[in-house]
């Protein structure tokens, strides 16, 4: 029996190694490699998908010694609340590839980093091992930072360089928390099951490793205040940097809230709940004010990323909160779904716009107009992506964050202000599509051509994908539900 | 008095190849001298590994066979072969190659004896023989920058080591003995006690270019030949932080030597970074790097008593840190020794790049590296020894470090104005080493620290 984890895990560094040894590939052969790997990466994950899940605790756990003088150990696995994100990233993946195939300007260097990316994140997301998760964690920054500094547009280096500090300087807390988490287990082991299992801190240092993973996740979800890299970093990356940031990396930190400062330090974190609540409603709010106030399409969507994920973060707070088992399960099924659905629909909003921006070479939204006479394909896939955006029903967002608000109503009423996003993420989005895609069209924009098959590939999936969690979420949910109903704290 | 010999014979072995190379260079043939060098000391390395898991003492308890000892010797000759291979690039053709390689023989013998001490007089010897056969070292070359740095070396070398003995006649004042190991007695002075530490720190900082006492490294860095720069930057070094981990060891804990020595780790640590920041001369850059990596150790060396987890952090990093930092010198003995000789490296050498990359990387700390394993360790040491405070200064200074090394990074993917050449044989085979070692001990961490962990208490 192939061990299904490991091999989705390492596939794609398998074949970043494999274009590495290659004498010379020629441009084709580099990207039908990147979209093989890919594939077969999406195909095991699918694999994963089906085997499911059982309930409490992880499964599909595969174990490897690795370093037992400390306990640390190779060991991987899932649960409802990874395994959704481990699809998410091979999906995204595939779609990253098919869209970059165009790219002709040292495509061996970026197809290696993104499929090196593609391990990183994979390996986040299953890592059952504190050092492991901290080993990929880390990893992805590298990667990332290089293809921002590489393939960014005009002001890349500085963005690359404060990117790779900030986060820096945001995850080594979380090196401490680990540290901590080892130093006081009982049995010294850097097993993330035995801390979940049996929290190993508690008091004042339970609080203080809970501070240090906040600090951590708020910098990668972004939360306000620790939020300025991220539209920096956007706006200077790649479009399938950004798409891979927004839709995978930001999950990071997410993730983490969930899996580490929620379940191994789950009375610091009931206790400090109110602050992290709050936090969530700032970033929601804020995140949704920015982007109003954005003319450039991709700060846009960037600032819509700081709003989405504010509503997670109110949603795990919310969690941390309530001592209702059910209400707990129904705030996480909504967090835990948030981010899958925020990783279809942004990362097709990048996309979008980064064929725009391939097309046009400006992203300023006042510079456009009747795009959706010009380009009809283009436009109305992009209606479509900012409707599911905005929450509307029948599409990916609303059944995510209806579950949010639910939770919220039920254990911190005060919190559902946070509402107040929806209606200006909503103004948001219909300013920029009246600026933009309505009106008379231009004349300069006449000759821009509609989605190539390359693009319609690319952004299909996330469309059909967005459509089908809107309409029918419990494909999805009910994986992740069979993990937060049985969630202790 | 046999048995105590046969267990030195790594060292006499590292001794004899000395005098050998010697011999050889006498007769006029340096591809001799360094043949004789590279093999001598991998036969003394491979003559250690059946002593990996001994602890005990030789000749009375002034010379140590333990854990320290045994890993500075896995550790510090095949990173003086390195050494040697880049310095055949340095030193070829010219008058007495031969005396090169015999002379970094000598230097390595001391810093084992350093890593090895159990006495005061062995610290002293320690430091004599490593200072003497480096300084001469430095001066090789015969021009002007490096005589100038010989000599700045050598006066640092010469009051440093007069204050270390100095405070030793406190020590021996205080315990009756020049054993290390009788600082232990609960009735020593310990006002003299802190003094002959405080001289002590001075002797061996120096050696280890701990900030205050640094202002030598980046000037003999500089005008030295490079491979004695990347020998300078990791065995000496070494030597003298594995004999201060022996002295720490023996010194009563209320005797507040652990303030002492967080604090310079605090002082070495940002200093070096900060001074890294502006530096154009890689040599110098990386001088001032490595000047930080030593407050790096100083987290595992106040740790021991404490943690059991110092001794197998510091151990484990020194190794890591003898791969990184060899490798960074080993690039850059291939490239230039300025910011700009850099310049669109990674692309027109994409593996030497890749190398590049990872060694610096493994600097700051990132994983999978062994520099990540190694700085994992020694906070997690400083912390298990109640210095989280410690550990937290060390992590901001890692970001810091991470803006120092992307300014050798940045540049190397930049569009390239000069054609670049292909490193030259021995850099190249000396970088795939440790690229292939920086690789390994990060991953295969288990290998460096089963022994150790086992070892202690």
């Amino acid at each position: 029996m192939l061990p299904l984890v490991s091999t989705t895990l390492f596939l794609p560094l398998a074949g970043a190694t494999l274009l590495l040894v290659l004498p010379r590939p020629s441009a084709r052969t580099v990207h039908g490699i990147g979209i093989a790997t890919a594939f077969l990466t999406l195909a095991f994950a699918v694999a994963m998908w089906l085997q499911g899940v059982s309930g409490a605790g992880f499964s599909q756990v595969e174990e490897l010694r690795w370093i037992p003088a400390i306990g640390a150990a190779y060991r991987v696995g899932v649960d409802g609340i990874s395994l959704p994100l481990v699809l998410l990233s091979a999906v995204l993946f595939m779609i990253a590839f098919i869209y970059s195939s165009s790219l002709r300007e040292r495509p061996r260097a970026f197809v290696a980093l993104v499929l090196l990316l593609e391990t990183a994140a994979i390996g986040t997301f299953t890592a059952l091992d504190g050092i492991l998760f901290y080993v990929f964690f880390e990893v992805s920054l590298v990667s990332m930072y290089f293809m921002i500094a590489g393939w960014g547009h005009e002001d890349r280096q500085p963005a690359a360089l404060m990117f790779f500090l900030y986060t820096l300087l945001g995850s080594l807390p979380l090196l401490l928390a680990i540290l901590g988490l080892y130093l006081g287990s009982p049995e010294p082991t850097f097993d993330m099951r035995a801390w979940i299992e049996n929290p190993p801190l508690e008091g004042a240092a339970a609080m203080w490793a809970l501070v240090a993973m906040l600090i951590t996740f708020a910098v990668k979800i972004p939360a306000v205040p620790l939020h300025t890299w991220l539209p920096a970093a956007h706006v200077q990356a790649p479009t399938v940097g950004s798409v891979i940031l927004a839709g995978i990396m930001l999950k990071f930190g997410t993730y983490g809230l969930v899996r580490f400062a929620l379940q191994m330090t789950p009375d610091a974190f009931r206790e400090a709940g109110m602050v992290v609540l709050v936090l969530g409603v700032v970033s929601a709010l804020y995140g949704a004010f920015a982007a109003l106030a954005q003319s450039d399409l991709k700060r846009l969507v960037a600032y819509t990323s700081i709003n989405h994920m504010g509503y997670v973060i109110v949603g795990v707070a919310v969690a941390a909160l309530t001592l209702d088992p059910s209400v707990r399960a129904v705030a996480l099924d909504g967090a835990v779904l948030q981010m899958f659905s925020h990783g279809l629909v942004t990362g097709a909003l990048f996309l979008l716009v980064g064929m725009i921006q391939d097309r046009a070479h400006t992203r300023e939204m006042g510079e456009f107009g009747g795009l959706l006479k010009t380009v009809p394909m283009l436009g109305w896939s992009f209606v479509l992506a900012a409707f599911a955006s905005l929450g509307l029903p029948g599409l990916a967002h609303f059944p995510a964050e209806f579950q949010i608000f639910l939770a919220t109503l039920s254990a911190a009423p005060v919190a559902v202000v946070v509402i107040l996003g929806i209606a200006i993420i909503a103004g948001t989005f219909l300013k920029a599509l009246r600026e933009a895609f309505l009106g008379e069209p231009r004349q300069r924009w006449q000759a821009m051509p509609d989605l190539s098959v390359r693009e319609w590939l690319a952004i299909g999936p996330l469309l059909v994908l967005t459509v089908a969690i809107g309409v029918a979420p419990s494909w999805v949910l009910d994986i992740i539900h069979l993990t937060t109903s049985t969630l202790v704290l | 008095m046999g048995r105590d010999l046969a267990l030195l014979i790594p060292e006499i072995v590292v001794l004899l190849t000395a005098v050998g190379a010697l011999v050889a260079e006498m007769l006029r043939r340096p591809r001799i001298a360094l043949a004789v060098a590279v093999i001598g000391l991998l036969a003394a390395t491979g003559l250690t590994l059946r002593l990996v898991g001994a602890d005990t003492t030789v000749f009375g308890g002034s010379f140590r066979i333990d854990e320290l000892s045994v890993w500075a010797k896995l550790i510090l000759l095949p990173a003086t072969v390195l050494s040697m291979l880049l310095a055949r690039v340095d030193v070829r053709g010219t008058a007495r190659e031969g005396t090169v390689y015999s002379l970094l023989c000598f230097a390595t013998f001391g810093a084992l004896v350093l890593a090895g001490a159990g006495d005061s007089m062995f610290l002293v010897l320690g430091t004599l023989l490593t200072g003497l056969a480096t300084f001469a070292l430095v001066a090789y070359p015969d021009t002007d920058p490096a005589t100038e740095a010989a000599m700045k070396y050598f006066v640092f070398g010469s009051v440093t080591g007069a204050i270390m003995i100095f405070g030793l006649s406190y020590w021996f004042a205080a315990g009756g003995s020049t054993l290390l190991a009788d600082l232990r007695v609960p009735d020593a002075m310990p006002m003299a006690v802190i003094i002959g530490l405080v001289a002590v720190v001075i002797g061996l900082g120096y050696k280890a270019s701990l900030v205050p006492f640094h202002f030598w490294a980046p000037d003999a860095y500089e005008g030295g030949p490079l491979s004695i720069a990347a020998y300078l930057s990791v065995v000496p070094k070494i030597g003298a932080l594995f004999a201060l981990a022996q002295v720490v060891r023996d010194l009563p804990p209320e005797s507040g030597w652990t303030a002492i020595i967080a604090g310079l780790a605090v002082l070495t640590m940002t200093y070096g970074y900060l001074a890294a920041l502006v530096q154009d001369n890689v040599i110098r850059l990386l001088a001032y790097s490595s000047i930080a990596q030593s407050g790096y150790f100083l987290l595992g060396i106040v740790a021991v008593g404490s943690s059991r987890l110092a001794l197998p952090a510091t151990i484990l990093f020194a190794a890591a840190y003898a791969a990184m930092n060899l490798g960074a010198f080993a690039v850059t003995a291939a490239t230039g020794r300025v910011l700009d000789a850099f310049r669109g490296v990674g692309r027109a050498r994409p593996l030497t790049g890749i190398a590049m990359v990872v060694f610096l990387l493994s600097l700051v700390g990132i994983p999978p590296l062994a520099g990540f394993v190694g700085k994992f360790m020694l906070f997690a040491a400083a912390i298990d020894a109640r210095f989280t405070w410690l550990a937290v200064v060390a992590i901001a200074n890692s970001v810091l470090s991470l803006a120092v090394y992307l300014r050798i990074v940045v540049p190397m993917y930049r569009p390239a104005e000069a054609s670049i050449a292909a490193p030259g044989a021995w850099p190249g085979v000396v970088a795939l080493i440790a690229f292939a070692a920086t690789l390994v001990i990060g991953l295969a961490a288990q290998f460096f620290l089963a022994g150790p962990m086992a070892w202690t208490p």
